[in-house]
């Protein structure tokens, strides 16, 4: 028994067809805001209940790297310009420029939980608002790695010879998360400020 | 349209140069990316884990039945565990934990979900595979280590987790509060973790799938019942699974590095512990926020299943296809709502209360919508009693007996006397356990051919269906009488108490009834293993159904179809259609090939096609028998 494959079916089973990978990952963005949510619901369900937030004045280093985020989010949108106008060069420095300033943010986390950690406000600690701080940041921060490998992904293709279509799809992929995160920390933060 | 490939469906060895992949072993059963491969795994596996679990619930019907007498031979299996013969309690309340946790978690929704959403998605749908193959076999992967890691916590010397399926802190909290609470709970928790990893990507798969891979004229409208069903689990499952790992992260962190989400004001003997603050109720909210729409995502795929196995053996349209689908969006969007019914006794604000329970009182409408139209679908029909539709109906049957006690419990005021009773036990075992296991096993005997290019044996699948129905009932129904005397669920030794005693005998035939369940699904398994090497022969459309999985080859090909994906003209009931000839016409067939049996409102305001039919009728139907 032997069938004959038409070349468009053949074609729908390759990498062509990015549209059900890029709804994948949008579903992945919205399971992972309701796993955030899930943490932030708990915050507001235990701050009303025992009647107290956090207390704290977050440290600086959470306003620093938010700009960070955001400096980052421009590089890559930009990254992603430059490679529809076809300017490869300009994509890969955008691209490091991007890995840069999301190093500086994880570097200013860090930097964030060392100062919270000094003035006495510990993961473990019997005000909940404070151990949920840094959980969120944490996880956010695991984003962020997950993220950096997108990046990676795509400057691999830019210095690799891949298909213009693919370089597109790995862009996109990557754009998606990447301002996805940015907002997500946003959210986190502004929740944080406004719930102390 | 030039060809480029030449798919030999025998004969593996004889490529042409463009890329088929040669397929290794590994290539082939273990790291399969072929959604149908992917799909028996997740069903042995499945099996495998309901097989264990089902074993365990046996061990802790033996304690119930005969909390006084010895049995050497647990010793001999069990060793410490079960010294002198008698099931210890530390034992026993690992054992209802973990027969719990396999069940609702591995065989109904992995092995449910993940054996028919990746069986069917793809088929019935009319695509080639899933969108991404690769997270597909990941999400098996992950399943499996999650199997592997909850299992080996019987090899540790803590043994496994026992503080209940719910794991509630702070019993799950403390790692010295008993010794389930120990080592067995942190690999409950990775295993858990590891689960739902596993359930979102197979998840965020199926809806991708579903969206964005249909075949040309399948528009939502005309999909089986099924793929709604694992489509709006799947919703179900990206929704409300992340709020489980955002609970599972918290309780790990309170395990393992001090913090206070859950904790406050514990002594243990006579040490005060430092932690301060936490509210064990918030587990309660996260976990049941997952926890309640997790028993739809057991439930929902197996009503999925049954609608399209009555209405093909019933030769007749499923009753309301419309209210069905309305029915299970209404079910989705409901779930998410009802989470406090489980919270009525934590001191919950009764006006709170009230609300959930209006709510959950309001999920009577879509379920009692879908009942009546499982009847109406079988009322005179032309019911072909095929194993598979015996599973089918033993789902609407355990679906009324089981759900009918749902109202029972939605109600706080009587929720507050049953609560942690027999009960409930029995509720969920009939509405969830017993409802959506017929409803797994209705859709193995129905897709068996298609999954193995085999027959199952009918015989032995009555024989299993009689045996299994019969003692299902004879083993739960009894559990409501002890609830509504008020014996307590998870007790190990409940004939401590005077006013219980009286049960004792109950317990006794209840045993029996699990055991001889039990010994029947032998039956099943000789079947199942048997005749995926030594059954007959499957033909291509062994059922006479319409949907599309039944026009691929018997013999499996990666994408599905030799050739082009078939196009669909119609919805998938078309049963004994009036003026059609077949009493099945399947959706690839155009109306065009139908002149004598097309409605009016098959065309959907299509005045064109409504023209082209009226000239057909004219010239072929004597005046005397037009219908309209």
């Amino acid at each position: 028994m032997v069938h004959t494959l038409k070349e468009q079916d053949v074609k729908y089973g390759e990498e062509l067809n990015t549209k059900p990978k890029k709804f994948i990952l949008w579903l992945f963005v919205v399971s992972s805001t309701i796993m955030f949510g899930g943490f932030t619901s708990f915050y507001i369900v235990f701050a009303a209940s025992k009647g107290k937030g956090h207390g704290l004045v977050l440290p600086d280093a959470f306003m620093y790297s938010s700009l960070i985020l955001i400096g980052s989010s421009v590089c890559l949108f930009l990254a992603a310009k430059a490679l529809k106008a076809g300017n490869i060069g300009s994509q890969k420095v955008l691209l490091w420029g991007t890995m840069v300033l999301a190093l500086v943010f994880g570097y200013l986390q860090v930097d964030a939980w060392s100062a919270l950690y000094h003035t006495g406000a510990t993961l473990v600690n019997n005000n909940a608002a404070i151990s949920l701080i840094y959980i969120v940041s944490g996880f956010h921060l695991l984003h962020i790695f997950g993220g950096l490998c997108f990046i990676l992904n795509c400057l691999f293709g830019a210095y690799g010879k891949i298909p213009a279509a693919k370089a597109k799809y790995r862009m996109e992929i990557a754009s998606i998360f990447w301002h996805f995160i940015d907002i997500l920390w946003i959210y986190l933060y502004v929740f944080l400020l406004l719930n102390s | 349209m030039s060809t480029i490939s030449l798919h030999d469906t025998h004969n593996h060895d004889s490529h042409d140069d463009h890329g088929h992949h040669k397929e290794t072993f590994l290539t082939k059963y273990v790291f399969s990316q072929d959604h149908k491969m992917i799909a028996k795994q997740f069903l042995i596996t499945g099996i495998i884990m309901a097989v264990i679990a089902m074993g365990l619930s046996i061990l802790f019907r033996l304690q119930l039945a005969w909390p006084d007498t010895n049995f050497p031979i647990l010793e001999t299996f069990l060793g410490t565990w079960a010294e002198g013969g008698r099931i210890k309690p530390d034992f026993y309340l690992a054992l209802v934990t973990i027969h719990g946790t396999i069940m609702v978690f591995f065989v109904l929704t992995a092995g449910l979900s993940g054996t028919f959403s990746n069986l069917l998605i793809p088929l019935q749908i009319g695509a080639r595979d899933m969108a991404s193959p690769f997270l597909n076999m990941l999400s098996y992967w992950f399943f499996f280590g999650a199997c592997v890691i909850m299992m080996s916590s019987f090899f540790i010397q803590t043994g496994p987790a026992s503080a209940g399926w719910t794991v509630y802190p702070p019993l799950s909290a403390l790692p010295t509060a008993i010794k389930g609470s120990a080592l067995g709970m942190t690999l409950w928790l990775i295993s858990m973790i590891m689960f739902v990893a596993s359930s979102l990507m197979g998840g965020i798969n199926y809806v991708s799938t579903v969206l964005n891979m249909r075949t040309k004229g399948m528009d939502l409208w005309k999909m089986p019942l099924t793929i709604w069903a694992f489509f709006l689990t799947a919703i179900l499952g990206i929704l409300s699974f992340p709020v489980l790992v955002a609970g599972v992260v918290l309780l790990i962190f309170d395990r393992s590095f001090g913090t206070s989400f859950y904790l406050s004001d514990i002594v243990m003997g006579t040490q005060v512990l430092p932690n301060e603050g936490g509210s064990p109720i918030l587990w309660q909210h996260l976990f049941w926020f997952l926890g309640h729409p997790e028993v739809y995502i057991v439930i929902m795929p197996a009503l999925g299943i049954s609608s399209e196995v009555i209405s093909v053996n019933s030769r007749k349209p499923i009753f309301g296809y419309h209210a069905m689908i309305y029915s299970l969006i209404g079910i989705t969007v409901l779930s998410f709502i009802v989470w406090g019914h489980h919270m009525f006794v934590t001191g919950m604000n009764p006006l709170l209360g009230g609300v959930f329970m209006i709510t959950t009182l309001i999920i009577a409408v879509p379920s009692a919508v879908k009942t009546f139209n499982y009847l109406a679908t079988l009322w005179r029909g032309n019911i072909k009693f095929t194993p598979a539709m015996l599973f089918a109906i033993g789902l609407v049957s355990f679906f009324i007996s089981g759900g009918l006690t749902g109202i029972f419990l939605g109600n706080a005021s009587l929720d507050i006397n049953l609560h942690d009773t027999y009960f409930v036990v029995a509720h969920f075992h009939l509405v969830m356990g017993s409802a959506a296991i017929f409803g797994m096993l209705a859709g193995v005997y129905h897709w068996y051919p298609k999954m193995f290019g085999r027959m199952m044996s009918s015989k032995l699948g009555y024989l299993h269906f009689w045996l299994t129905f019969i003692s299902a009932y004879l083993v739960f129904f009894p559990l409501h009488f002890l609830g509504l005397d008020g014996v307590p669920r998870r007790y190990y030794a409940f004939t401590e108490f005077e006013f219980m005693q009286k049960w004792l005998t109950v317990n006794v035939f209840v045993t029996w009834a699990a055991i001889i369940g039990a010994l029947a699904q032998v039956a099943f398994l000789w079947n199942f293993f048997y005749n995926i090497f030594r059954g007959k022969k499957a033909p291509q459309n062994p059922w006479e159904s319409n949907t599309l999985e039944w026009t691929t080859p018997v013999e499996h090909l990666h994408g599905n179809w030799p050739g082009e994906i078939p196009t669909v003209y119609r919805w998938p009931y078309d049963y004994s259609k009036p003026g059609s000839e077949a009493d099945f016409i399947p959706q690839t067939v155009p109306f065009s090939q139908t002149m004598s049996s097309n409605m009016p409102h098959d065309f959907e305001g299509n005045t064109e096609s409504e023209r082209i039919q009226r000239e057909w009728e004219a010239k072929n139907v004597p005046a005397t028998e037009k219908l309209d």
